[in-house]
C-alpha cells in the first residue's frame, strides 16, 4: 500500500511539474511572438472584383511552434447582411521562423447591388468583424477578435443629370445637351460607359446617347452628353433611363424624371 | 517525572521540526510562486483579477500545507491533504471558468481556451485526492494493527 502511494505521490509532483512548467513557458513565450499588419492595398482582381490585400508578418521568436494560425474577415453591411467572408490559413509557424503571408478579400460590386443599388450613388460604412486565432505550443487556442468600421465611398456619389439645353440639328430633331454630375468617392480610379435613353410622355423613346467618363478616386466629375431628339419632345416631361458599365460592375437603369 | 519531562521535550522537539519543516515548504511555495509570476507578469497584466486570483489560490494553499504539516501524524494531515486537493480542483475549474477565459483590451475581445490545461490539471488533482484518501486509509489500518498488538 506505501509503495502504491508513494508511486501515486512521485508520479502527480512530475505531472504537476511537468504541466507547471510547460503553461508557464508556453504562456511566456507567446510575448516573443510579433504580428505585424502592413499597409492594406486595395487593387483589381482577375475576375473584376475589387480585392482588399493585407500583408502579415509573423515573427516566431518563442520557445515552441504555433499552430493553426487563421485570420478570418467579414464584411458586412449596416443591416449585418454579410457581403464577404475570407480566411487566410497557416498551418504551422516553427520556432524561430519568420512567415510573410498575404490576406486577400474580394469585394463583387455586382453581388452588392442586387441587395441596395445604394452602395453606387451613397457613402456608407461597413462592419468588419476581424478575428486572428493561433495554438500557442500547439496546444493552447487563443482568439483575438475586433469590429472595425469601413467607410464606403460610393462611385458614382451624388450622380445627376441636369436641366437639358436644346440647339437645333436639323428640320425635325434638335441637340438636347445633358449636364452630368458626380463624384468618385470610391477607393479606386474609375472608367465608366454611361448610357441614357430619354422618354418622353409615356414610355416614348424619343434619344438615346453615350458617354466614357474616366475618374480618378476622390474626384468630381462635371460633363455633358448630347441626345439627338425630335423637336416636338421639347418641353414635355418625361424621364431618363441611365445604364452604367465598368470592369468592376454593370448597373441600370437608374430612373430620373426630367420636366 | 523526569520520564514525563523528556516526553514533553520529545514532543515540543517534534512540533518545533514540524513548523521549520511546514516554513520551509510555505517559504518554497512561495519563493516558486514569485519567482514564477515575474515570468508571467507582462501576460497577466492583460487580464484583469488574474493577480488577484492567482494571489487567494497560493495563500489558500499555502495555509492547508502548513496546517497539513502541522498535524502531521494525525488523520487530520490527510483530510487537509484531501481538502487541498479538492480546493485545487474547484478553485481551478471556478476561475477559469470551465476553461474559456476571455478579456477585453482597448476594442480587441481575447479568448484563450484552457480546457485542455484544465482537464489535466483536474486529473491530477483527482489523482491527489485519491492519494490522499489512500494515505487516510492506510493511516487507519496501521493505527488498528498498532492498537491491536
Amino acid at each position: 500500500m506505501k509503495i502504491l502511494i508513494r508511486m501515486i505521490g512521485i508520479a502527480t509532483t512530475l505531472f504537476w511539474i511537468f504541466l507547471i512548467v510547460f503553461f508557464i513557458s508556453a504562456v511566456y513565450s507567446a510575448k516573443d511572438i510579433g504580428f505585424d499588419f502592413g499597409e492594406p492595398q486595395v487593387d483589381l482582381s482577375p475576375d473584376n472584383k475589387i480585392l482588399f490585400s493585407l500583408p502579415i508578418t509573423i515573427d516566431n521568436k518563442g520557445y515552441y511552434d504555433v499552430g493553426s494560425f487563421n485570420v478570418t474577415t467579414e464584411i458586412s453591411d449596416q443591416e449585418g447582411f454579410m457581403i464577404t467572408r475570407a480566411s487566410t490559413f497557416i498551418p504551422v509557424i516553427e520556432k524561430g521562423r519568420q512567415i510573410v503571408a498575404t490576406h486577400k478579400d474580394t469585394i463583387d460590386i455586382n453581388a452588392l447591388l442586387q441587395k441596395s443599388q445604394d452602395y453606387l450613388f451613397k457613402d456608407t460604412e461597413l462592419e468588419v468583424r476581424e478575428t486572428v486565432s493561433i495554438k500557442l505550443a500547439d496546444v493552447i487556442p487563443v482568439q483575438a477578435s475586433t469590429n472595425l468600421t469601413l467607410p464606403w465611398g460610393a462611385p458614382l456619389y451624388n450622380f445627376t443629370l441636369g436641366r437639358s439645353e436644346y440647339s437645333r440639328f436639323n428640320g425635325t430633331h434638335v441637340t438636347a445637351t445633358v449636364p452630368i454630375d458626380f463624384e468618385n468617392h470610391a477607393s479606386f480610379d474609375l472608367a465608366v460607359i454611361i448610357r441614357v435613353y430619354m422618354y418622353a410622355g409615356t414610355n416614348i423613346l424619343v434619344g438615346e446617347g453615350q458617354t466614357t467618363v474616366e475618374t480618378l478616386q476622390n474626384t468630381p466629375y462635371h460633363g455633358q452628353m448630347e441626345l439627338d431628339i425630335p423637336v416636338d419632345a421639347i418641353g414635355e416631361s418625361g424621364h431618363f433611363e441611365v445604364y452604367f458599365f465598368t470592369t468592376f460592375f454593370n448597373f441600370g437603369p437608374l430612373v430620373i424624371p426630367y420636366g | 517525572m523526569a520520564e514525563e519531562k523528556r516526553n514533553s521535550n520529545d514532543r515540543l522537539q517534534e512540533f518545533a521540526l514540524k513548523i521549520l519543516k511546514a516554513t520551509i515548504k510555505g517559504v518554497v511555495f512561495c519563493g516558486i510562486y514569485f519567482l514564477l509570476s515575474m515570468f508571467l507578469a507582462p501576460v497577466l497584466e492583460a487580464v484583469p483579477n488574474a493577480l488577484q486570483i492567482i494571489e487567494i489560490f497560493v495563500v489558500v494553499y499555502v495555509f492547508l500545507m502548513i496546517v497539513g504539516e502541522l498535524t502531521k501524524g494525525s488523520i487530520f494531515h490527510h483530510f487537509f491533504n484531501a481538502a487541498k486537493a479538492l480546493f485545487s480542483i474547484l478553485y481551478l475549474a471556478l476561475c477559469l471558468n470551465g476553461g474559456i477565459v476571455g478579456t477585453t483590451v482597448q476594442n480587441a475581445s481575447l479568448v484563450v481556451d484552457l480546457r485542455l490545461f484544465l482537464v489535466v490539471a483536474m486529473l491530477l488533482g483527482l489523482l491527489g485526492f485519491a492519494k490522499s484518501v489512500l494515505q487516510a486509509i492506510n493511516f487507519l489500518n496501521e493505527k488498528t494493527e498498532h492498537m491491536r498488538f
